[in-house]
């Protein structure tokens, strides 16, 4: 479970950009969770502050009970993340990235090997997998960075937009991934300002604009919440409302 | 521990798969020696063919038959003068002219002094070997010309000679070729700072530039030990290359047909291995260098328009010491760089090398090295490593 309170980060040289300002939330286990917002609403600093890369200002976050400030390095055997940052090591073929990050995460021998066949099985890369990723499209650098990130089966999955870039036929397949994780019983946390992306996908959805937290909950409830018929027009409704969204 | 080694491994396989940078840093390593050696050797050959056949174009020769039949005994060719000399000399086609003086006859006959004239171009560095010889066959004719002349009067010969000037020279064969030794230092040191650039600035600024960082950072391996790993694969890389540039000495003085030049030089398997223990230190401390430079970049572009100032000053260092030709204090063996380069040289001229030299040349850089790593594991730990592309 992730567990978010209170959390805020501000930037610049007198903290004058407030990213991140009073963001509370939780995102059970079993469940996807999906962060909504516009560019620049929070999403990318509220995952690195979960991330361990980035350290709140206030308000605390605990990931499956550890602390992400104290505990950093036990939370991240617990969290795999594609962040928005996905480069791969080109002149290292698929499988050798991958196998790269799940030994820096202390795997080893047969039980790597085999993850990491599992992954690329399930992710339809098997046949890439002893290429070099120079060549690789843009749906296939992705597909090997989210393998990259569940390499070491972690308890909590935060995606941050995982579909970019990919074609109809791998988001399906993604989103089949998702499914079976959430099945598993992980945890995950799916940031994205694609609507319709998050409306198939997430249990729960919070939607975050200017650092805060303006309206959490099932797809219908927030459609129910604010009277409109579609989740997009929920999103736009609830932004003008709550924050003056400008256009 | 695991971890360091598994990102030294993944670092070095990934420098491996480069092959086009491979090729060139270690083809380049390779041939420096024997191209190097080659030009040298080739050049100092010829300036000793240039003695050794002297051809001296002479004017007005009919007025100093004597004086002719000196340098002819000397097994200096004497030649007819071209017409236009003074331009071939500044073309660099004559070495150098004797002139003898028209009123050289009728000054000899007065007993006055007579005049010769030499005529040359110092700047031209292959006229050099000509010119000293003509000038020291000269003085010897005058000294042996002014002896007969005090013996004639009665005069003892030494009474002309105030100073009797016997040169000593305390080189042993080693100790010659001191511009072959600089170089073969200068090379050997130089490959040791430039050998690991390239894999140090992709394993930094290349992350950075590429993305790759961040996913790096989300893993249990602090900041240290990815430091720590990088380092070791970039000196262990620097390593080979400095290794291969001495093998293309070692292989050229050992084996090569070099033009015999009267210089002793050697370059044993010995001394390979000496200059290795001297260059550790300094092929262990560049790329700590290089990836602190490195780590505080966005790009590779970037990197290296901070790499190329650290380059001037190194490369600046061993040539002051040489042009300042001045004694070196004791403690430069502990400068990083000059103390490489002093011991270095203690190595070719085949000096002792003391433990206690080595110990200290050691001691500074392993300090830097130290100081480096955490440097970049700072940097790596500040959340603005992250802002920006």
């Amino acid at each position: 479970m992730i567990a978010v309170d209170g959390l805020a980060k501000a930037f610049g040289k007198r903290r004058e950009i407030r990213a991140v300002d009073g963001v509370s939330l939780v995102a059970r286990d079993g469940a996807i969770t999906g962060l909504l917002g516009p560019n620049g609403a929070g999403k990318t600093t509220v995952t690195r502050m979960l991330a361990t890369l980035v350290i709140p200002d206030t308000g605390t976050a605990t990931i499956g009970g550890l602390d992400v400030v104290r505990d950093r390095y036990a939370v991240r055997r617990q969290i795999g993340v594609l962040s928005d940052a996905r480069g791969l090591y080109p002149r290292l073929t698929a499988r050798e990235n991958v196998r790269y990050f799940g030994r820096l995460h202390g795997l080893s021998g047969v039980a790597l090997d085999r993850r990491i066949e599992a992954l690329f099985a399930t992710l339809g890369l098997s046949a890439l997998a002893d290429r070099r990723t120079q060549g690789f499209s843009q749906g296939e650098k992705m597909k090997v960075a989210i393998a990259r990130a569940l390499v070491h089966d972690p308890a909590h999955v935060m995606l941050d937009e995982p579909t970019n870039g990919l074609d109809i036929i791998s988001v399906r397949a993604l989103r089949d991934q998702l499914r079976a994780l959430r099945a598993a019983g992980k945890c995950l946390l799916f940031s994205s300002h694609v609507m319709q992306e998050v409306a198939a996908l997430c249990d729960h959805i919070v939607i975050l604009a200017h650092g805060r937290v303006i309206a959490q909950g099932s797809a219908a409830e927030l459609v129910a919440q604010s009277g409109t018929a579609t989740l997009e027009d929920a999103f736009v409704a609830l932004l003008g409302s709550g924050e003056g969204l400008e256009r | 521990m695991t971890r360091v080694l598994t990102v030294a491994a993944k670092e070095i396989a990934d420098a491996l798969r480069d092959r086009r940078t491979l090729t060139v840093t270690l083809l380049s390593a390779a041939l420096a020696g024997p191209i190097f050696l080659m030009l040298i050797f080739n050049l100092i050959a010829s300036q000793q063919e240039r003695t050794r056949e002297l051809k001296l174009p002479v004017v007005n020769a009919a007025a100093a038959p004597a004086l002719i039949a000196f340098l002819e005994r000397q097994q200096v060719k004497v030649e007819p003068v071209p017409a236009d000399y003074e331009a071939k000399i500044r073309a660099g086609d004559i070495d150098v002219v004797l002139v003898i003086d028209d009123q050289f006859a009728a000054d000899v006959a007065a007993g006055k002094s007579a005049v010769v004239r030499l005529v040359y171009d110092r700047s031209r560095d292959r006229a050099q070997a000509a010119i000293g010889e003509v000038e020291a066959l000269l003085r010897a004719y005058n000294r042996q010309w002014s002896q007969q002349r005090l013996i004639l009067r009665g005069v003892a010969p030494d009474v002309g000679n105030a100073l009797d000037v016997q040169a000593v020279n305390l080189a042993t064969p080693r100790q010659s070729g001191a511009l072959v030794l600089f170089l073969v230092a200068y090379y050997g040191l130089f490959a040791a700072v430039i050998g690991g650039m390239a894999l140090a600035l992709d394993a930094t600024a290349g992350e950075r530039e590429r993305q790759s960082l961040e996913p790096l950072l989300m893993t249990p391996a602090t900041p240290l030990e990815l430091a720590a790993g990088k380092w070791l694969a970039v000196s262990a890389f620097n390593g080979l290359v400095v290794a291969v540039t001495l093998l293309g000495f070692y292989l050229t003085l050992g084996f090569a047909p070099l033009p015999s030049v009267g210089i002793p030089f050697l370059f044993g398997a010995r001394d390979f291995a000496r200059f290795l223990v001297v260059l550790l230190p300094l092929i262990m401390l560049m790329p700590a260098i290089m990836l602190w430079l490195g780590s505080r970049a966005r790009t590779i572009k970037e990197a290296q328009a901070n790499i190329s100032l650290l380059l001037f000053v190194v490369g600046l260092l061993p040539a002051v010491q040489l042009f300042l030709q001045r004694k070196e204090p004791e403690w430069i063996v502990a400068a990083p760089v000059s103390g490489q380069y002093t011991l270095l040289n203690r190595v070719l001229r085949g000096d002792v090398l003391a433990l206690s030299d080595v110990a200290l040349s050691y001691a500074i850089p392993a300090t830097l090295i130290a100081l480096a790593l955490v440097a970049v594991a700072r940097l790596w730990s500040r959340e603005s490593i992250l802002a920006g592309k």
